[in-house]
């Protein structure tokens, strides 16, 4: 008998998470909140008994409410994402623990109980100050990071794309003549180098920016895939170590999406030796307010990829 | 905020355990500056004060101004050396432009894996007068 299935029924006020199959592998899982579509004190309220001690006062200590909103919402997101996905039976975001790895990287940390397998669950999550989102993978470490498409730098482009990332990359980018063009470039190479450094989960100081270049490659395999699928025909994005760039076998994974009209998402996940590498990963999107409503906007004007072998 | 019940959300007591954060000590003492009435104090009893001094309060204002600017905080927003970086709504490319901000106002150069270890505004005040230092020497 299994003692972890008595705690379904943890709370009446909350309504059942909708349960959810794990993804399978080179399959990735996105979720995202919109935060201003969240207003409920209610809600905000049965989310924050979800939360940790430690995470509330985590949450109190942001500076101003909105601020603590995003906090708040980012951590009953992780929480509520995670606990759909039925293992054993239906686990209770209130009752997940989480740890940082070596580096500083979040994961879950599953008991060791007996007759409980934890799942080979992977996660990350980034917001900013219109999303939070959070992505899922099984076996394989994932990264994720968003930023709003009309973020701006304080600094010049140029001279901060100078500063922090590859030779490579600055040409690319000085290389574009418009302002606006050269701005969003900047801000999805942004995404995508972010996303890479953290699911590498290592820190930013194990793999710096300058030391590994993302690239636009075009793909010759156009027609391996059935014309039902819709399968981005834009270029592959690969990684490549400024260390020894003559290797060409680098393991991970790279998609660049625009979500919500508003954002740019950037994911990286390795790639699995198990799964095969051929087939395209397969990505599904939900917008989200966690026991409200889920929608899968998948395929829809939401979710449009921009680069990256990956389809939905 | 629009709200269907009588519950309203109040942010600030989310936690019992929140305690006002307290304005450090550490980045306003200087010893060059701090005058003591004469008790037959020994020049040598400073050196212990000497070593928990932090940075000087211009490097820490300065970091403020950047910090500040940067995050769009409004200027009667408090801002010590205590205050986390994520606190203050710092994302990771908002820390970046401001290790960048920092590294220009000071000449100096950061590099990755000390940025990495910058939580708090303090944090970022104590490396750059060690990377100054460093610089001097």
């Amino acid at each position: 008998m299994n003692i972890r299935c008595f705690q379904r029924n943890f709370s009446a006020a909350f309504p059942p998470l909708v349960p959810l199959q794990l993804p399978s592998p080179m399959e990735t899982h996105l979720w995202y909140i919109l935060p201003d579509e969240v207003k409920n004190s209610a809600l905000l309220n049965q989310y924050s008994e979800l939360l940790s001690p430690c995470e509330r006062e985590s949450v109190s200590r942001m500076r101003g409410d909105q601020l603590k909103k995003r906090a708040l919402l980012a951590r009953a997101l992780v929480r509520t994402t995670i606990a759909r996905y039925q293992t054993n039976c239906q686990m209770n975001p209130r009752s997940l623990r989480f740890r940082k790895n070596l580096y500083g990287k979040p994961e879950v940390e599953w008991r060791n109980e007996d007759n409980f397998n934890p799942p080979p669950l992977h996660f990350n999550i980034s917001h900013t100050s219109a999303m939070i989102a959070c992505g899922v993978t099984v076996n394989v470490p994932i990264g994720i990071d968003i930023e709003e498409k009309q973020r701006r730098t304080k600094n010049n482009i140029i001279a901060f794309a100078q500063r922090y990332f590859s030779p490579y990359e600055v040409k690319v980018l000085t290389a574009i003549s418009d302002p606006e063009v050269q701005r969003q470039e900047f801000i999805k190479l942004w995404t995508l180098k972010e996303a890479y450094v953290k699911a590498l989960g290592k820190g930013f100081s194990a793999v710096p920016f300058k030391t590994f270049t993302i690239r636009f490659r075009d793909t010759t395999m156009r027609n391996f895939h059935p014309p039902e699928s819709s399968v981005s025909e834009e270029s592959d994005i690969v990684v490549e170590s400024s260390e020894d760039p003559t290797d060409p076998a680098n393991n991970w994974r790279c998609a660049l999406l625009e979500v919500a009209g508003s954002h740019y998402g950037a994911i990286c996940m390795e790639k699995d030796r198990i799964a095969g590498e051929n087939a395209p990963p397969k990505l599904t999107v939900w917008k989200t307010v966690p026991f409200v409503e889920d929608v899968c906007v998948s395929g829809t004007d939401a979710v449009l990829v921009l680069g990256g072998m990956i389809e939905q | 905020m629009a709200s269907s019940t009588a519950l309203s959300f109040n942010f600030s007591t989310l936690s019992t355990h929140f305690k006002q954060n307290q304005a450090p000590l550490r980045g306003i003492c200087n010893v060059n500056s701090v005058s003591l009435p004469s008790r037959g104090i020994r020049p040598g009893s400073f050196r212990r004060l000497r070593v928990s001094c932090a940075a000087k309060p211009q490097t820490l204002d300065k970091v403020c101004g950047i910090v500040r600017k940067q995050l769009a905080l409004p200027a009667d927003s408090s801002i010590t050396g205590e205050s986390k970086f994520t606190a203050l709504g710092a994302d990771s490319l908002d820390t970046v432009e401001i290790v960048m901000g920092l590294e220009e106002e000071f000449g100096i150069s950061v590099e990755e894996e000390n940025a990495q270890n910058i939580v708090t505004v303090q944090d970022a005040a104590d490396l750059i007068e060690k990377l100054v230092e460093q610089k001097a020497a």
